[in-house]
């Protein structure tokens, strides 16, 4: 077994030199800009014009989605050529799944996995360039983490499919496309009557509002008798069960990543900066053995991730991985919550809006209780891990394939 | 030991551009730019044959009745399957082949113990086989490296390492036992508590404390007068206390240099300890793997006890344990085969590794009930290796602590 991520084999060339010396022309100039998480409560207009721009710009090369075909605009490359883009951008605090606020790297492999030659055509190049942002839409403030339970209605008329209901917890800002999930044919059994349909965001009859959450802005959607050309349904009328379960899939962990861990480093200063009588934090036992644990825990996420991210691109996707990661990560998020009021007091419940997000003491606390439901709650993990395993049943259900 | 072995040979490494379309890629070419990857998380083929045939040997040498037996009637030094392992070349995997060892990487060793972890397989092999052995190769003189590790590789010597007096600590500290200076050589006294796979010896390595406070290590025969072994009981296996009762040595029973002692168990240890784990990333695999099975067979309250999301739970926790041990096992091993410094991950993996196997017992006897406490059913023998196995060479606690030491050293370590 080989966990090597940095040092390339030879058929790779010069390609991270040339990506690394990339990245630091076109990230030069952004040191003030205040990094934000995937699911940020900053809302810094500077700063998502700027990734928004190194979106379009990695897209233009083909890097956001370096393993898709050139003709949907991707870039043809393998396995090595990802991780080194993922790597060299974790340097920046970014993975090429979080360049700028967008689900584009759940919506892009679907449409690549289910959709037809033109749809492919036509709906991915805006997607991997970076164009347009997409948000999908599932959540439904009934049914919640039970997606099957899906009202929002999509009747075929003539060439449209009209389309009315309510979404909820849906993106960040006004997206440009809303890849949703539809009931279209009511009369049908649960997991029958499903559709996904890809819906521009400026047809008549849609109405976005603001939720302000724990984790930051989302938005409520309505759709009211929207007309939605017929085009836009991509795999298939009532067979939206069988697609929700590719992007399921990369939500619920098995996409992987291989980026590093900046929090300990951060929570490791704060106890040597700090001092209770004649010691440094750092030099207490309690400290180091809270610490400790954090260092273990988040380790075994990462290499859970990355275990996911090999199988995942390799086309080997690991039966049981996904879920079981999204679980312990959730539950690694709570318990280090926890681990910073004891090590750090209140400092840790007081944001420091000059480090990336991802690693501000009051964000980390946040996310225990706040990232356990993001994609389906932790228990819906637990749920699906049962059925790949086969616990309780004969057969064990197999893992989508994506890339 | 090489950074990367070669995968499959044969085939070319060149890489072209990865087939466009998804649905047409063609399994060849999808093989050929898996090799010389970054990253590549498959067994090599000689791993690939190794853990067959351990997974053969185990079923053959140790199947379920008869393991279920041995650890009940704390019957677990075996010299028939100690020889058949031997055979095999499992002893001294790790020594190089001037010594009598097999020289493979400490991957290719530890599938094998992974393996056997299963079962899991009892007897020295680790304990002799694999630390003693190391004890010596980074400790003894050429001359002593030229007699001993032959023997430990053949079989023909199985050398148990007796070295903390207690059992409440693991360190320098605990080392008691006094190696006192005499006219013609040394006089060893004390005792050692805990001595895991002490039965099956005919040598031990004892560390002693001199009368300058440095500890040394002695290499005594069994059989030399004043040494005793007596069995200990409880809920443990395969541990006895030793007694060295003013026992003569002299100076070719010092394993190398006098009072490098320590240094010599924690250069050992470095490259024992991942082997050890991966024994309990196969224990714990193997529990994983009987729990989910019972969730389909066991049918109470009117249906299968999996489709039960309590029970679902239980299975849940104990693959998180499984798994954190394995990538961790697997990544630390992969450290030291690349010679890449390691230190701290050996640490961080044997507190992971021994918190798993502990609680994966737990876990499953939370699944099985009743049934899982019968010691006819191998996880009664896995429970009670895991908790000898929690306190072997340092609890997780103590890995823990050592990890965090060498991470951010304070002034005064």
């Amino acid at each position: 077994m080989d966990f090597n991520v940095r040092t390339d084999p030879p058929h790779l060339g010069d390609f991270r030199k040339e990506v690394r010396v990339w990245l630091q022309e076109n990230m030069s100039g952004s040191e003030h800009l205040r990094w934000s998480a995937g699911w940020s409560t900053r809302d810094n207009e500077e700063e998502y014009q700027f990734r928004r721009d190194l979106g379009r710009k990695l897209g233009r090369k083909g890097w956001l989605f370096p393993m898709f075909p050139v003709e949907y605009g991707g870039g043809g490359f393998t396995i090595d050529h990802q991780l080194v883009l993922d790597t060299e951008l974790d340097r920046y605090g970014l993975g090429l799944s979080h360049v700028f606020y967008t689900t584009a790297h759940i919506v892009a492999p679907v449409i690549l996995k289910w959709g037809t030659e033109e749809q492919r055509r036509e709906f991915l190049p805006p997607l991997t360039r970076a164009e347009i942002t997409v948000w999908e839409l599932l959540t439904e403030p009934q049914g919640g983490s039970d997606v099957a339970t899906c009202y929002t209605r999509a009747i075929k008329d003539g060439d449209f499919y009209v389309v009315t209901g309510q979404k909820v917890m849906v993106g960040y800002r006004s997206p440009d496309a809303l890849f949703t999930l539809v009931c279209t044919n009511p009369s049908k059994p649960r997991h029958e009557n499903l559709s996904w349909l890809h819906i521009p965001g400026n047809l008549p009859g849609i109405t976005i509002q603001p939720m302000y959450l724990m984790m930051g802005l989302k938005n409520s959607v309505f759709f009211d008798n929207v007309r939605v050309p017929a085009k836009y349904l991509v795999g298939g009328e009532n067979n939206g069960w069988r697609v929700a379960n590719t992007h399921l899939e990369l939500e619920q962990g098995g996409g992987g990543q291989v980026g590093t861990n900046a929090l300990i480093d951060r929570v490791v200063e704060y106890c040597q900066q700090t001092r209770v009588g004649r010691k440094s934090l750092i030099e207490g036992t309690n400290t180091r053995d809270i610490i400790a644990d954090m260092i273990i825990e988040l380790h075994t996420v990462s290499l859970m991730e990355r275990r996911n991210f090999w199988h995942r691109f390799v086309r080997q996707p690991h039966p049981y991985g996904g879920v079981q990661f999204r679980y312990y990560q959730r539950m690694v998020r709570l318990r280090n919550a926890e681990r910073l009021h004891q090590i750090m007091g209140c400092d840790a419940l007081v944001p420091n809006p000059s480090v990336h997000e991802e690693v501000d003491f009051e964000y980390v606390v946040r996310s225990g209780p706040g990232r356990l439901h993001g994609g389906g709650t932790l228990d819906t993990d637990r749920v699906v891990f049962a059925r790949r395993v086969g616990l309780g049943r004969p057969t064990k259900e197999k893992a989508p394939e994506t890339i | 030991m090489q950074v990367r072995e070669r995968h499959v040979a044969g085939l070319f490494s060149s890489k072209t551009t990865c087939c466009l379309a998804l649905n047409k890629v063609c399994a060849t070419r999808f093989q050929l730019w898996l090799e010389d990857c970054l990253m590549d998380l498959r067994l090599t083929e000689t791993q690939n044959m190794f853990k067959k045939v351990a997974a053969d040997f185990v079923k053959a040498e140790a199947p379920s009745h008869l393991l279920t037996q041995w650890f009940r009637t704390k019957e677990t030094f075996l010299p028939n399957l100690y020889s058949k392992a031997a055979e095999l070349g499992w002893l001294g995997m790790l020594i190089p082949e001037q010594y009598g060892g097999g020289g493979t990487s400490f991957t290719d060793c530890a599938v094998v113990f992974e393996e056997l972890g299963r079962a899991p397989v009892p007897g020295p092999l680790f304990s002799s086989g694999v630390l003693s052995a190391l004890l010596v190769l980074e400790g003894g003189s050429e001359e002593q490296k030229k007699s001993i590790l032959p023997e430990i590789c053949s079989g023909k010597s199985i050398v148990i390492g007796a070295i903390t007096d207690g059992g409440n600590h693991w360190g320098p500290e605990a080392v008691e036992t006094r190696l006192t200076k005499t006219s013609d050589g040394f006089v060893l006294d004390g005792a050692k508590r805990f001595v895991y796979d002490a039965q099956g010896a005919n040598g031990f390595i004892c560390a002693a404390r001199m009368d300058d406070g440095q500890i040394t290590l002695i290499v005594v025969d069994r059989r030399s007068r004043g040494v005793s072994v007596a069995p200990q009981v409880g809920f443990m296996a395969s541990v006895c206390e030793v007694h060295f009762d003013r026992v003569q040595v002299t100076n070719s029973n010092v394993l190398g240099e006098a009072g490098a002692g320590w240094q010599t168990i924690d250069r050992a240890l470095e490259k024992a300890l991942p082997i050890l784990c991966a024994y309990k990333v196969g224990a714990c695999q193997e529990i994983f793997d009987f729990t989910a099975e019972y969730t389909r067979t066991r049918v109470v309250f009117g249906q299968p006890i999996g489709r039960f999301q309590r029970v679902q739970d239980h299975c849940v926790d104990l693959s998180i344990h499984l798994d954190a041990a394995r990538y961790l096992t697997y990544e630390t091993l992969w450290m030291l085969d690349s010679g890449l410094p390691a230190t701290a991950s050996v640490h961080e993996a044997k507190a992971v590794a021994s918190e798993a196997y502990y609680q994966a017992c737990n876990f499953a006897h939370m699944v099985f009930a009743g049934p899982g406490t019968d010691y006819q059913h191998p996880l009664m023998a896995h429970s009670v290796l895991a908790h000898t196995l929690y306190q072997y060479l340092g609890t997780p606690l103590h890995h823990k602590r050592k990890m965090m030491d060498i991470l951010y050293p304070t002034g005064d370590k």
